[in-house]
């Protein structure tokens, strides 16, 4: 079995919906902000970081490489090596599986994995119409070749495109997240009630637990003005109760649908880092970690059940490592939201869903509920699509330490149709 | 031939400038005859042949005329004969009967502007170092080699003017802008390149070529600076602009303005005498001296290092860390991040105090953006090197740690022996104490010799002086260090001796406590001020009282009136006003004036604690007694200094009162002052004052020997 990697420690920033409290801050900004404090806390000296790694799905038009640019901005010398990676919601996770595989294969000895996202800051682009007028007006020469296409404009061609919509919406199945939800909703048979009373429940404990979600943040003081800080998660402010979510519409489909804003996770924004290397370097460095990752993987299925992705990931990972849903401890599955969680927690004790999908004769084994996201998931706290994998892996091992436990799954669903699944350990 | 050296090469004779065994080129007299004996050589050249002069040093042009040799210059007839040479030097090299070219890498100022304005062409190279400028004004003098003449006629009224008159320097980007130079070229080209302009000049195309580029001027150039109504109108702006800015302290910049005025319509030749004699009158003038003294006072201080021992190396600061993140604490902060380029902790009791640091940081670089002082973009790298913390995470990491918590020795003392548990041994601990014994906290701490006092003054991104301030056991590796990281945060280090005030507070207080006693007998507020502006002060003390605020002001009266006694009596009416809680000064908008938007008036309330008695009638006996009870009673207590060696000499403190306090540069400083006065007559005056208002105006030993001795500040 291949060595394990130690997870030194780690921190992510407040996370913030998009729109409010971090919306000043761009993505690059965020990363660097968090990695700075992460390297402050650390006893690990910049120059000792091999690489930085870095997941982001809506890469800044500014800061092409991101990683690169928190790397330089937070701090590092300029002989740091740092790349980009993007597995849509699990770039977060890609980081660390990445910087994972390179400790294995002797590339380097310490690592810098995590993802930061600004989802407030996805611009608005230009219709396709427009942007070839004004390229032709750059690039002729006369006034009047420039001018004289501007006959050709309409109203239309003014309405910008929303890359956000665009982003969040699956290229291969034309839907949009919050449909391929409602998918697994219909697949499953999942009533609204049910979706409502799951998302209730996340703030709740999301809630109740806020000062244990303070032992992964830091705070935040808050641009433009510096006027205040953030110093926890935004979604935790508003008080969610069952009745407020049983007004909402439906967002997605609004005539038939039971998929709302209030049981899906929001936009948000956000970034976390965890410092890594092998476990037996810890050992050498005398240094006590948070944790370990054991094993992960990956796996894929059609674009529009992509909120499966956990079981298939799962199933995937048991089979390679010969673990098993009564192993863990604790399990962290992302919340997009409610009816693709709740699908998942069906599929797992479904016999004929592994028989028919998973190619297993026997279920992958029933998730006991009270070790689910036990301090709430992203449908309170919110979802920085390249932030949150690595947000589950220190989500995961604080609790692991809180709780003296040993073994924890963290997994996810990947929008384009993957999962991804971790095994982590304290101890 | 010592200085020139001239290359003849195909019609290409170039002309290279390089003074041996110095660092920059300086006009000096000898040279300028050396040149002269030249010209006679180049007169001769062919008239094909196309002139390059350029410089021998890597990052300087000419730098300028000789400034020891204006110094001296203490006649107006010599003056004049100096300044009349050197044109006719000039002269001669504008009638070369070919075409000439100035190549200009590096500094290029004063002098050797003017020298480039006699040619016929300049090119620059783009090098930082390159910057262009007339900074003679500074001096309290005009450029006297035909700048005031040749540069308008170059480029115009409205381009010229500005570098005239307020000196200021310009890149080579700029100088092509205003078409002072008719083309740039990158440095690292810069030899071949200017070889290719001189070869464009052998041929007639090429000559026309670049003398097109020169002829795209803006049509409002012509259409105000062609006709004399657009010239007054010119003029009378300029004036009017310099006499609010020089308040009739500094005659040169008008002096200036009157050179080009009385120049430019006439011809080149009267409008060349015209300037040799505006600036006979005014080299010769005290005023000049006292500026030149001060320039040569920054000049020392850009070699001190804190040290005689040149092996003592400043510790190369990496990353520091804030205690405290209140006014100063942040304003520190974002001078090391901005300047030094350091990250930088910044760590308070909670978040809100943190959240406080980050506001006022932002609001300083707001402000820096807008004057263009930093680009946006250098500062938000300043704004992400900066974070903050309520723990004691990564202290262990900084080589500098700031303490700027409340003024209170104990809170002081145990903080400081709580860092020093944490950081590594090498760092260099301060504290930015401004009148709290340097001593007393370096008890604290097992190694005191990593401990001093680094005051910087209030608002920190403003005030250019800092006090450092030695314990008695720190290292000297220490105070190289805090010199050097001053100068990085371009800030003009001064080395203070522990004692109640160091020297700046310890001086300023006298001042503003006297303004307050004269404030008490019935002088009125606005008179106390405007009389004391009227010396050169950039505020009056009871507008800068305000600007301090009044709870700050009223702890550093108390330590110094603890400190000395007597010397330092609290005026009544500080105690009244310090039990006024919403009486802070400009804070509070409230103190000896209301402050409302951008209007302030003298505060009524002040005026009711008062009683008035008049004691002078006569406006000008009111204005001089104020003034020399103010400035008299900061003069006694430094000398006082002196001679307690808080500062080792009346140069440093000189220029300790300019940079700290504003003193007026024009007396030269406060020393200077009081030699040109008359030390005898300061001792009467202050004996005078001393049998009316009491022992504070006793004077001081120093200065009854200076008196009795018959001898000055800087002559003992």
């Amino acid at each position: 079995m291949k060595e394990r990697i130690a997870v030194i420690d780690g921190l992510r920033t407040p996370f913030g919906k998009a729109g409010s409290a971090l919306r000043y801050i761009p993505a690059d900004d965020l990363g660097a902000i968090a990695l700075r404090e992460l390297m402050y806390r650390s006893p690990i000296p910049y120059e000792m970081i091999d690489e930085v790694i870095v997941g982001n799905v809506v890469s800044p038009i500014g800061s092409q490489n991101i990683s690169r640019v928190i790397a330089l901005k937070a701090g590092f010398p300029i002989s740091t090596i740092a790349y980009s990676v993007h597995r849509n919601c699990a770039s977060g996770m890609e980081s660390i599986s990445s910087a994972a595989l390179k400790i294995q294969n002797g590339d380097g000895e310490i690592f810098i994995a995590g993802g930061a996202e600004s989802m407030s800051n996805i611009p608005f682009a230009f219709h396709d119409k427009l942007k070839e007028i004004l390229e032709g007006f750059f690039s002729r020469k006369s006034l009047i070749k420039k001018l004289l296409p501007i006959f050709k404009l309409r109203p239309a061609h003014f309405k910008p495109v929303i890359c956000l919509e665009h982003g969040l919406t699956d290229p291969i199945s034309n839907q949009i997240m919050g449909l391929t939800a409602e998918n697994l909703a219909r697949e499953f048979h999942i009533t609204r009630e049910e979706q409502d009373r799951f998302a209730f429940h996340s703030h709740e404990k999301a809630r109740l637990n806020r000062t244990k979600l303070h032992e992964e943040i830091f705070p935040m003081p808050l641009p433009p003005s510096y006027n205040q800080s953030l110093d926890e998660d935004e979604g935790l402010k508003k008080n969610y109760s069952m009745e407020n979510l049983t007004r909402l519409k439906p967002f997605f489909d609004r005539r038939t649908g039971s998929v709302t804003i209030g049981n899906s996770c929001g936009v948000t924004d956000g970034a976390a880092f965890v410092l890594l290397m092998s476990e037996s370097k810890a050992k050498q460095m005398k240094l006590k970690p948070l944790g370990f990752i054991n094993s992960f993987t990956y796996a894929a299925l059609e674009p529009k059940r992509m909120g499966l992705g956990p079981i298939y990931a799962t199933a995937k990972l048991f089979k390679k490592t010969g673990f098993k849903i009564t192993d863990f401890d604790i399990i962290e599955m992302n919340e997009a939201f409610a009816s693709q969680v709740i699908a998942n927690l069906i599929a797992f004790s479904s016999d004929i869903f592994a028989k028919e999908f998973l190619g297993q004769d026997k279920a992958v084994g029933e998730i006991d509920t009270t070790k689910l996201n036990v301090n709430g998931g992203a449908i309170a706290i919110g979802h920085p699509v390249g932030t949150t994998g690595t947000r589950l892996i220190i989500t995961t091992l604080k609790e692991l330490q809180r709780q003296q436990k040993k073994c924890g799954l963290a997994t996810l669903c990947v929008g384009g149709g993957q999962g991804a699944a971790f095994v982590v350990e304290r101890e | 031939m010592e200085a020139f050296k001239l290359v003849y090469q195909n019609n290409i004779a170039t002309l290279t400038f390089d003074v041996p065994n110095e660092k920059v080129n300086i006009l000096k007299s000898n040279y300028m005859k050396e040149f002269s004996v030249l010209i006679n050589e180049l007169e001769k050249l062919p008239k094909t042949t196309v002139l390059i002069f350029k410089s021998g040093k890597p990052d300087s042009f000419i730098v300028g005329a000789d400034v020891n040799e204006i110094n001296t210059m203490d006649s107006q007839l010599l003056a004049f004969e100096k300044s009349r040479m050197g044109q006719e030097i000039f002269n001669k090299i504008q009638n070369l009967p070919y075409p000439t070219v100035a190549a200009i890498n590096g500094v290029c100022v004063g002098g050797g502007l003017e020298l480039a304005l006699a040619f016929k062409y300049r090119v620059a190279s783009d090098s930082d170092k390159t910057l262009l400028g007339l900074p003679e004004v500074k001096l309290g003098i005009i450029p006297a080699l035909g700048g005031t003449q040749r540069l308008p006629r170059l480029i115009g009224l409205q381009s010229a003017l500005p570098l005239i008159l307020s000196g200021k320097m310009i890149d080579a980007k700029k100088a092509l802008k205003i078409k002072l130079v008719d083309a740039i070229f990158a440095k690292e080209f810069f030899d071949e390149k200017i070889l290719a302009f001189g070869k464009k000049l052998l041929t007639t195309e090429g000559i026309k070529e670049i003398e097109n580029q020169r002829k795209l001027k803006p049509f409002s150039r012509k259409l105000i600076e062609k006709n004399p109504l657009g010239r007054i109108i010119i003029f009378n702006k300029a004036e009017k602009e310099l006499k609010a800015f020089t308040k009739g302290k500094y005659p040169a910049p008008l002096a200036a303005l009157e050179a080009v005025k009385q120049g430019f319509t006439t011809s080149l030749e009267k409008g060349l005498i015209n300037e040799a004699k505006i600036f006979s009158k005014l080299a010769p003038s005290q005023t000049s001296k006292n500026l030149i003294h001060i320039f040569f006072l920054q000049e020392d201080l850009k070699k001190f290092t804190g040290s005689r021992d040149k092996n003592i190396k400043p510790l190369k600061i990496e990353n520091a860390t804030i205690i405290g993140a209140g006014f100063m604490g942040s304003g520190i902060a974002w001078l090391l991040s901005q300047y030094c380029e350091v990250p930088v902790r910044m760590k308070d009791l909670n978040q809100n105090a943190v959240t406080k640091g980050f506001k006022s940081i932002k609001e300083i670089s707001f402000e820096l953006i807008k004057k263009h002082k930093i680009s946006e973009h250098e500062s938000n790298f300043a704004m992400l090197r900066i974070s903050g913390t309520t723990k004691n995470s990564g202290i262990e990491k900084s080589d500098f740690i700031v303490e700027a918590i409340i003024e209170e020795i104990e809170a002081k003392k145990s903080m400081l022996n709580s860092i020093e548990q944490l950081v590594k041994k090498e760092a260099i601990i301060v504290s930015n104490t401004s009148s709290l014994s340097i001593s007393e906290m370096a008890k604290s701490l097992k190694f005191p010799e990593r401990f001093a006092g680094m005051h910087f003054f209030s608002p920190v991104h403003k005030m250019p002086l800092v006090e450092i301030i030695p314990g008695e056991k720190t290292s000297e590796k220490t105070i190289v260090t805090l010199i050097q990281l001053s100068k990085q945060l371009k800030k003009v280090p001064i080395i203070v001796k522990n004692c109640p005030g160091f020297l700046i507070n310890r001086v300023l207080l006298p001042y503003i406590n006297e303004a307050i006693f004269a404030l008490e007998e019935g002088f009125s507020i606005q008179e106390i001020d405007n009389a004391i502006t009227y010396f050169g002060m950039p505020v009056g003390p009871l507008l800068l009282a305000d600007e301090v605020g009044w709870d700050v002001g009223f702890k550093v009266a108390k330590i110094l009136h603890n400190g000395y006694g007597d010397r330092m009596p609290l005026p009544s009416i500080v105690s009244k006003i310090d039990e006024n809680k919403d009486m802070l000064g400009r804070k509070s908008n409230k103190g000896f004036y209301i402050y409302d938007q951008k209007k302030k008036k003298p505060n009524p309330a002040i005026l009711q604690l008062v009683q008035q008695k008049n004691i002078l009638s006569k406006k000008l006996d009111r204005q001089k007694e104020i003034i020399d009870r103010c400035i008299l009673i900061m003069l006694n207590e430094v000398s006082l200094c002196l001679e307690d060696n808080v500062i080792d000499s009346p140069e440093k403190v000189d220029f300790a009162m300019i940079m700290g306090i504003g003193f007026p540069p024009f007396h030269g400083g406060i020393c200077r002052y009081a030699d040109q006065r008359g030390i005898k007559e300061i001792v009467n005056r202050l004996t005078e004052f001393e049998s009316k208002y009491g022992i504070r105006f006793t004077p001081s030993k120093l200065l009854v020997e200076l008196a009795k001795s018959n001898k000055t500040f800087y002559s003992m």
